[in-house]
């Protein structure tokens, strides 16, 4: 009955797509066929103006304010004269929201979130000749599904990372090196395993039943026919036994496992880096992970263009790009950045064969992202919907 | 010159004072429309939405027609389940929010003297000035396992519930109990002192006394307290996404469906279930006549 | 002789820094209707709710029918209280406000149903069982107020001011109701009252009270024709007061005296009663059954004086204004407020 209601659902959102990628093609002048309807980038800046709003993970747009140390807001700020208003969000859900809301200039996306932008012609197309630190950026990292849409950039590359596993070093003892301890483990930490709050998290379920599963025939963990959906749902239900909370707002982790009401589960490495209690580890498990590429992205409606411009470029200069992907726990962009970091090797920054291994999020589209053609595979509305179930 | 302007706004109240339906009509306009603008539209907006469709993909909002929203949140067990669990936790914390409400209540309003009684009142509407994120993540550190309800309890053998329905429990009992502290105080003010004296003059002990004269004298009070708690329970996702562990409650279908899936219709559409159970609620409590009293 | 209904001995009571009864000590026989009489916050409610058990009184004990109920609350004690307010449940019909007493004390419904219909039946309220409180008039609620009191065969019922909130007309007549319900039931009544006519037609037995004391106690012609205290003859219908030097120059005694007004007729001049003084009418009240007039006497008193005169024309009432009288009583209608010596003439 739930199955069948799913289905038709899936259908009907299948319809509700193409109907709109009709609408967009036949409204879109000379983008690309996929592309938002704000036609051609572009091609020269002007002034700046005085302001710029950006919307960014936390620790993205870094003034001092939390820490004197850390700051790579004001050089820029001094550089151009745009004053940085930056709001934090939690989950790629939430800016979406935000940014249907407008007033934002630029938006930090992850993968999950930048196709979103483009199809809902919330953001717009990047001239990146216009941007003089985008040649610097690893080319693994450009022209990807998640920043470009028919070989047109709509934004500049940050910095990538992968979903870690964090766990309590006093409770997980010997130190774990496969996800099982959040999934066919979970029991032995019953009310201690965490999660993140979010759809997406299905993935890192997809990733697990890769390794474990084979027989599933999982390619791309953000494309999943409805059998797999299924598998990765069960998988995540008999998880909800053990979860003692999921978390969406990194604060609300860091408490969680400075209090000990969480001891092993999905983590950012920002996350480690600010607990003070220093009883937790990260580790990258063997089976790979979930993780993401994020994107500097205009808004379609930006009111501070060129300051937008300004920023792009600048966030993608060495020194501002190695201060805040190092804040946040991250890889940088490119190989320059890492002169100005001593633990790119941590990261593996550059190693374009890890960095094939992090499954980035992207948002699963009915279109099946690893090519099968035979079947449709679940859209996000899906994932939310099972989502939602999952935590019951 | 002053005059004059004094002729003129005589007349203008000679003028209103002889039209009484003009004088009503404009003292009424404006919360009229307010009432009007504020709840029946934004009802109707919302019911309306729900029978709107999305496109999943972009998120955006297309007038669409269609019943699939509301078989969804009918059917899919999820709603379901949360559901129960919604209005399982709401009716406990309206028991026990009406369990603490009453004996406090009728401390302040027939034990205690006067001055305790303003002190009283002042204790009972402080909690209501600080901030509810102030007070939920008051009892997520007061609940952790290290913090001060487990330290409390420890030395009897007891232990920190932890976070979940428990939880949440107690954190909406505590958030809601000064809203249904107040109506039963206002209902028990208004409950003369001498029927009181009567019942135990004709010879019934306190509890009897309670029983039969203070609570059917209270409950349109009781009433209106527990609506209070009830539908603000309803309505909670904040408390429990703090303090509820991993549950999820009416509101985080809502917010998820609002906040995640972008899916305002599908949304709207879970609106409607606390909607329709407090419908439910204030047409069983008009069946037993309360609200005839209140 | 058995023990007396109600027995109080050293009954004190205080509210914080106030004493609202300073040591009172009363006996009230079984079958008496006993009138508490007094100006508000003179203690006799308070009395009233530590005879009820209300309160708890600070000192002192009470006794029912020999028994010392001093600390025994208000359900346990065998007496019923009439309030003020009537104080009828307003959740209840008229007949379950009547059988309450029956209900908490177990009685089977049919039969409380019997029992609380009669006793409407005895207050005339027979076919108005089954109203709400609100639908009644003040004079029916007082009925049902006394029907539920009565209807559990109390030995001693209390009313506290049971018929102050009624009009006048209605007054007298639930006074007449009142006093025959006493005898017919044959308990005792205590009986709360600011209003001395009431206490002195309705009672066997009147305690005066003033600031928390009984200051007299006795029947209502003790009461009113010997007064013991100038509280008393002021507060309990109307006196003169003759003191002092007035008193000296009236009297020949010193002393202070009380006269009251129906005693003192007024004349053109002496007819040789015991006593004459010579003033000039102030004003004159025409009250219909008579008129009040009000003499300044020459040897500086205001004296009131009370008429009953029948067929006077009232339209010359204020022709009298300004004329010369002589005003006369007897020595024996002078009441000595202060043990002083008797006035022999």
């Amino acid at each position: 009955m739930r199955r069948l209601n799913f289905r038709r659902s899936g259908a009907l959102v299948g319809l509700a797509i193409a109907s709109v990628a009709a609408l967009t093609a036949c409204g879109t002048a000379g983008g690309g066929s996929g592309g938002g309807a704000s036609g051609a980038p572009t091609d020269e800046l002007g002034d700046y103006e005085d302001a710029v709003s950006i919307l960014a993970w936390p620790g993205y747009v870094e003034d001092g304010s939390n820490d004197p140390d850390v700051d790579w807001v004001t050089p820029f700020e001094e550089e151009t004269g745009c004053q940085v208003t930056a709001k934090y969000y939690g989950t790629s859900d939430e800016a979406l929201s935000l940014m249907k809301s407008g007033g934002y200039d630029v938006v930090a996306a992850s993968g999950d979130l930048t196709l979103r932008l483009v199809a809902g012609d919330l953001v717009q197309p990047v001239n990146t000749d216009l941007i003089p630190n985008y040649e610097n950026v690893y080319d693994f990292l450009k022209d990807k599904s998640w920043n470009s849409v028919d070989g047109q950039p709509y934004g500049v590359p940050h910095g990538y990372g992968a979903n870690l596993l964090m766990y309590n070093t006093d409770v997980v003892q010997p130190a774990p090196t496969s996800w099982d301890v959040v999934f066919d483990r979970a029991a032995e930490f019953s009310g201690k395993v965490t999660a993140y709050d979010s759809p997406i998290y299905i993935a890192d379920a997809a990733v697990y039943l890769m390794a474990h599963k084979p027989e599933l025939g999982i390619e791309n963990p953000y494309a999943l026919d409805e059998t797999q959906l299924a598998a990765a749902v069960d998988l995540l239900k008999a998880q909800r036994q053990h979860i003692g909370e999921y978390w969406g707002d990194y604060l609300k982790e860091i408490q969680a496992f400075e209090s000990g009401t969480s001891v092993v589960g999905t983590t950012w490495q920002v996350i480690q880096n600010s607990i003070t209690t220093g009883n937790t580890e990260v580790v990258l498990p063997e089976e790979g992970a979930t993780g993401w590429s994020d994107t500097w992205m205009i808004a379609s409606d930006a009111e501070a263009p060129n300051c937008a411009y300004a920023w792009l470029n600048y966030i993608a200069s060495p020194e501002a790009n190695a201060a805040a992907t190092q804040y946040f726990g991250e890889a940088p962009s490119s190989q320059e950045a890492c002169e100005f970091r001593d633990d790119c090797e941590a990261y593996h920054a550059g190693d374009a064969e890890y960095a094939e291994q992090i499954w980035y999020w992207s948002t699963p589209i009915a279109e099946c992202l690893d090519g099968r053609t035979d079947v449709q595979c679940t859209d996000y509305s899906q994932w939310t919907a099972a989502w939602q179930e999952i935590k019951g | 010159m002053s005059a004059t302007t004094s002729t003129r706004r005589h007349s203008v109240s000679a003028f209103l004072f002889e039209h009484a339906r003009l004088r009503l009509a404009l003292l009424l306009t404006a919360p009229l429309f307010w009432l009007g603008l504020v709840y029946i539209v934004a009802l109707a907006a919302l019911l309306v939405t729900a029978f709107w469709t999305v496109d999943s993909f972009t998120g955006e909002v297309r007038i669409e027609w269609t019943l699939d929203n509301i078989v969804t949140v009918l059917t899919a067990s999820v709603y379901q389940s949360v559901t129960l669990r919604t209005v399982g936790i709401a009716l406990l914390v309206t028991v026990i929010d009406i369990l603490l409400a009453l004996p406090i209540a009728f401390f302040m309003a027939k034990v205690a003297g006067p001055r305790l009684q303003r002190a009283l009142v002042i204790a009972v509407l402080t909690p209501l000035w600080a901030s509810y994120l102030v007070k939920a993540y008051s009892w997520r550190t007061v609940l952790s396992p290290e913090g001060l309800f487990a330290w409390l309890v420890e030395p009897i053998g007891g232990s920190s519930p932890g976070y979940g329905i428990p939880a949440t429990v107690i954190t909406l009992s505590y958030l809601w109990l000064p809203y249904v502290i107040l109506p039963i105080y206002a209902g028990l003010e208004r409950v003369p002192d001498s029927l009181l004296d009567a019942s135990s003059d004709l010879g019934a002990k306190p509890w009897r006394t309670v029983r039969s004269v203070v609570l059917p004298l209270l409950y349109p009070a009781v009433i209106a307290g527990s609506i209070f708690s009830f539908s603000l329970t309803l309505g909670d996702y904040i408390a429990v996404s703090i303090v509820g562990g991993a549950n999820q409650m009416l509101g985080n279908l809502v917010y998820t469906n609002v906040g995640t899936a972008n899916n305002l219709p599908l949304a709207a559409a879970a609106a409607l279930i606390p909607i329709a159970i407090i419908m439910v609620y204030l047409a069983a409590v008009r069946r037993t006549g309360a609200l005839d009293n209140l | 002789m058995s023990a007396p209904a109600i027995s109080l001995r050293g009954l004190r009571k205080e509210f914080g820094s106030v004493t609202a009864v300073d040591g009172v000590d009363l006996d009230i026989a079984q079958g008496e209707f006993f009138s508490m009489l007094g100006p508000s916050g003179s203690g006799k409610t308070t009395v009233l709710r530590l005879i009820a058990g209300f309160e708890q009184p600070t000192a002192g004990t009470i006794e029912l029918f020999g028994e010392d109920v001093t600390s025994t609350a208000p359900f346990d004690r065998d007496v019923n209280t009439v309030f003020q307010d009537y104080a009828l449940f307003p959740h209840l019909s008229v007949l379950e406000n009547v059988a309450y007493g029956l209900r908490v004390r177990g009685m089977g419904k049919r039969e409380r149903a019997e029992r609380a219909r009669e006793a409407l039946e005895g207050v005339r309220l027979g076919g108005y069982g089954d109203r709400r409180p609100s639908a009644l008039s003040g004079g029916q609620r007082q009925r049902v107020a006394l029907a539920r009191a009565t209807v559990l065969r109390p030995k001693v019922l209390l009313l506290d001011e049971p018929l102050g909130a009624l009009d006048l007309k209605l007054r007298e007549q639930m006074q007449v109701e009142l006093k025959q319900l006493q005898r017919s039931l044959g308990i005792t009544f205590i009986f709360v009252t600011h209003d001395q006519e009431e206490a002195l037609t309705l009672s066997d037995r009147v305690a005066v009270f003033n600031d928390g004391r009984i200051e007299q106690l006795g029947t209502p012609a003790e009461i009113y024709e010997r007064p013991q205290s100038r509280f008393v003859a002021t507060f309990v219908g109307t006196s003169n007061v003759l003191e002092g030097a007035v008193a000296a120059q009236l009297l020949g005694v010193p002393g202070t005296f009380a006269l009251r007004p129906e005693r003192i007729t007024l004349a053109d001049a002496p007819t040789g009663r015991d006593r004459a003084a010579s003033g000039t009418i102030a004003e004159v009240v025409y009250l219909g059954t008579g008129r009040r007039i009000i003499v300044d006497l020459d040897a500086g008193l205001q004296l009131t004086v009370l008429e009953h005169t029948l067929g006077r024309d009232a339209a010359s009432d204020a022709a009298l204004r300004g004329t010369r009288v002589v005003a006369e009583w007897s020595d024996r209608d002078l009441v000595a407020l202060d043990a002083a010596v008797p006035v022999t003439p």
